[in-house]
């Protein structure tokens, strides 16, 4: 494959992803015109605190799709961590360390557990992410009958607030030096996405198992003729998936400074995961797209919803109104697939 | 320009983050404005005040779930009252979104409305816990929050409520009243609870318990769960009646309709029955009362939302109001009830009855919701 062709791959096969950053700069930009307040660091603090947990578990489903599977289990998973949050994340500054990695391992292994699963009991993911979803709830309403929790109001306030009101909150330095000023306005959920995010993603993604993930999604057979390390690939997918789907309940539970097992809300959490997939141009199928595409995804599913909050839409209707802008997003990204003569192009 | 965004940014966020003079109510002494409406859940109530600021207002109401009967009936209600004249010049906007079942979107919702600089938020909770976030943001910039139904664990922000326990109480005070006018003081209730984990279904359920308990009869109380859904209701109550033969009344949470269907369909006689305010289950009282069918009926209305809506613009004016609002409780026996009146022959089953007021001048009719088209954009 000559360099040309390569890079034209790449643009083809990243459409998807471009299609996604220019759709989402498109309604953002809208948005904060017709806010009120747009433009402010308020509005911006408000919007990614909404969006961190749905980012999380977009992320989280992207990696199961990613091999061709789903992963029922990732908003189960999300509201488990979150439980064990609430009842760990609080006492001394230790303490919370602790609560917080205790938290994010317990999400981890169960991802880990959920790839097992499907590598060694050669049960299909969707099958069986299903159970182990509602063995996720199961424990988390045996941790949490009832919603509650004390999570540090500290803690909640500086995570969910700007870099400003974080330095403020724990005394770090003044926040109001100079040297300080052109990022105190920055929100700290945003960091957040980005750090666990981008940083834990984009560095596996060039992994030989991250490689090979996208190889199992593309064609499995020819991946295993090629000796890639398929089970331990598919195993690692699903515990990145619940290590991502467990930062999202971490930062669920402080945001909220508590945790609910709410069984809906775990649902609803599943299904929307997969339409930010979908919509950050990751194909279902498999072998093609990037949890960057889905953190994207993720976003433009929550902006949708801020319309609702500045226009004047019949509240009966809204269901319906952003169920169509839904549909008409995720078809932006299928128009090719109708220009092809064969399918096969796709996958070159 | 984008140096010039980045600044404008920066000032912001800095004016946003420094204006932390937490505002907000102030405790006072009571009582408080408009006590026939606005009654105080109890004699320990507190009384709050904020300060009172020029209308016509802008509130917004922010629901979770939406997909069952009386959501829909409670943002028609929301959206009737806006426009009734006791209180249309107060509110210069008035805006109505449902976010699911999603703690983040319903917290986000709140803060962006607050942001948008609008006086007054009415929400349904989807948590009890997790607001503190919004509270003090809300303290912060002076907006009324006021959670109803679905209430908050906290005595932070005004909240309105009908009082569950004193349901569960009068449901079973109904049931030992008319047994005991049959010459029983004891019996076999069927009790039909609502969704469990629910802190309105614990509430009740206890109240139904106690009450029975202190009358120091021979009560066997047989609980199933109906989750408050016709449908449910009416398969645990066949199969009760399936297992347990007879019963000499029985008390519904909710799904009351469904109950009844299915104590008609298993030819059991017709027994004292207490229940919520569906208009089906009244329908079935007005035709059945004289053959035993006797009984109350005592509902969570989703006129509960004007009454918030009406607290939130009292408190934007500056009254005193108590932190805990105690809705009268709407109660219709099977002597009281008329066709047009406090049921409707020609509505729904599913619809619930109760949504007038008189005290808050919240009169808003059946039919009158009913009418409210849900195609008009506003």
């Amino acid at each position: 494959m000559t360099a040309m062709s390569a890079l034209s791959t790449n643009m083809r096969q990243n459409r998807g992803l471009y299609g996604a950053v220019i759709l989402l700069s498109i309604i953002y930009l809208i948005y904060n015109i017709l806010h009120p307040r747009g433009f402010s660091s308020a509005v911006l603090i408000q919007n990614a605190n909404e969006s961190v947990a749905i980012v999380f578990v977009a992320m989280a489903q992207t990696i199961p799709v990613l091999l061709g599977g789903l992963d029922l289990s990732v908003g189960a998973v999300m509201t488990l961590a979150a439980c064990i949050a609430s009842v760990l994340v609080n006492g001394s500054p230790l303490q919370i360390v602790f609560g917080m990695v205790v938290t994010l391992a317990a999400g981890t292994a169960f991802g880990l557990c959920n790839g097992l699963i499907v590598v060694y009991g050669r049960i299909q993911p969707i099958i069986a992410t299903l159970a182990t979803g509602a063995i996720a709830i199961g424990l988390a309403l045996f941790i949490r009958p009832k919603p509650g929790g004390d999570i540090d109001g500290d803690l909640n306030w500086a995570l969910t607030n700007s870099l400003w009101d974080f330095v403020e909150t724990y005394g770090l330095f003044d926040p109001d030096a100079p040297w300080f000023a052109p990022v105190a306005w920055i929100p700290v959920p945003l960091l957040i996405i980005l750090v666990f995010g981008v940083c834990v993603w984009l560095p596996f993604r060039r992994t030989v198992l991250g490689r090979t993930i996208y190889a199992i999604g593309s064609a499995e057979g020819a991946a295993f003729m090629s000796g890639l390390p398929i089970n331990r690939a598919k195993v690692a997918a699903f515990t990145l998936g619940g290590f991502f789907a467990s930062c999202g309940g971490l930062y669920l539970a402080i945001q909220t400074a508590s945790g609910n097992a709410d069984i809906t809300q775990a649902g609803a959490y599943t299904l929307n995961s997969i339409a930010a997939v979908v919509l950050g141009g990751t194909s279902l199928l498999g072998g093609m797209g990037g949890a960057i595409g889905s953190l994207i995804g993720a976003l433009i599913l929550r902006v949708i919803s801020f319309y609702f909050r500045i226009l004047s839409i019949d509240p009966l209707l809204q269901p319906l109104v952003e169920g169509i802008v839904l549909l008409a997003a995720v078809s932006l990204g299928a128009f090719r697939v109708l220009r092809v003569k064969n399918r096969l192009e796709l996958f070159r | 320009m984008k140096t010039m965004s980045v600044t404008l940014l920066v000032a912001a966020g800095i004016l946003a983050s420094t204006s932390l003079t937490l505002a907000g109510p102030e405790v006072v002494s009571g009582p408080g404005a408009d006590p026939s409406c606005f009654a105080p859940w109890n004699a320990d109530t507190k009384y709050l005040q904020w300060p009172a600021q020029d209308g016509p207002y802008r509130i917004a109401v922010v629901n979770g779930f939406v997909g069952n009967t009386w959501r829909i009936q409670m943002i028609k209600t929301a959206k009737a009252f806006a426009e009734d004249p006791a209180i249309k010049d107060k509110i210069a906007e008035f805006k109505v979104v449902s976010t699911g079942t999603d703690a983040p979107a319903q917290l986000g919702a709140i803060e962006d409305f607050i942001n948008q600089g609008f006086d007054a938020i009415v929400t349904i909770a989807v948590s009890p816990d997790g607001f503190d976030r919004v509270i003090r943001l809300a303290d912060r910039e002076n907006v009324v929050l006021v959670p109803f139904d679905n209430v908050l664990d906290t005595d932070a922000v005004m909240q309105v409520n009908e009082d569950q326990t004193e349901m569960g109480r009068q449901w079973a005070q109904f049931i030992i009243d008319e047994l005991a006018a049959q010459g029983k003081t004891g019996g076999k209730i069927l009790e039909v609870r609502g969704l469990a984990g629910n802190s309105v279904d614990r509430d009740r359920s206890a109240a139904i318990h106690e009450t029975f308990d202190a009358t120091g009869g021979d009560w066997e109380i047989v609980e199933v769960v109906g989750n408050w859904d016709d449908g449910t209701a009416q398969k645990v109550t066949a199969d009760a009646i399936a297992v347990h033969g007879q019963f000499d009344a029985i008390a519904v949470q909710g799904g009351t309709t469904g109950a009844v269907q299915a104590l008609m369909d298993a030819g059991h006689p017709m027994v004292p029955i207490a229940g919520e305010s569906e208009n089906g289950f009244r329908k079935l009282v007005a035709e059945h009362a004289d053959d035993g069918l006797k009984g109350i009926s005592i509902g969570q209305s989703p006129g509960l939302v004007a009454i918030a809506m009406k607290a939130a613009v009292s408190a934007l004016e500056g009254n005193v109001m108590p932190q805990l609002i105690s809705v009268p409780l709407p109660v219709a026996t099977y002597d009281e009830l008329e066709d047009g009146l406090n049921y409707w022959s020609d509505l729904p089953d599913n619809f619930f009855t109760v949504n007038e007021f008189p005290p808050c001048g919240v009169n808003i009719s059946g039919p009158a919701i009913m009418a409210q088209s849900e195609a008009d954009v506003n």
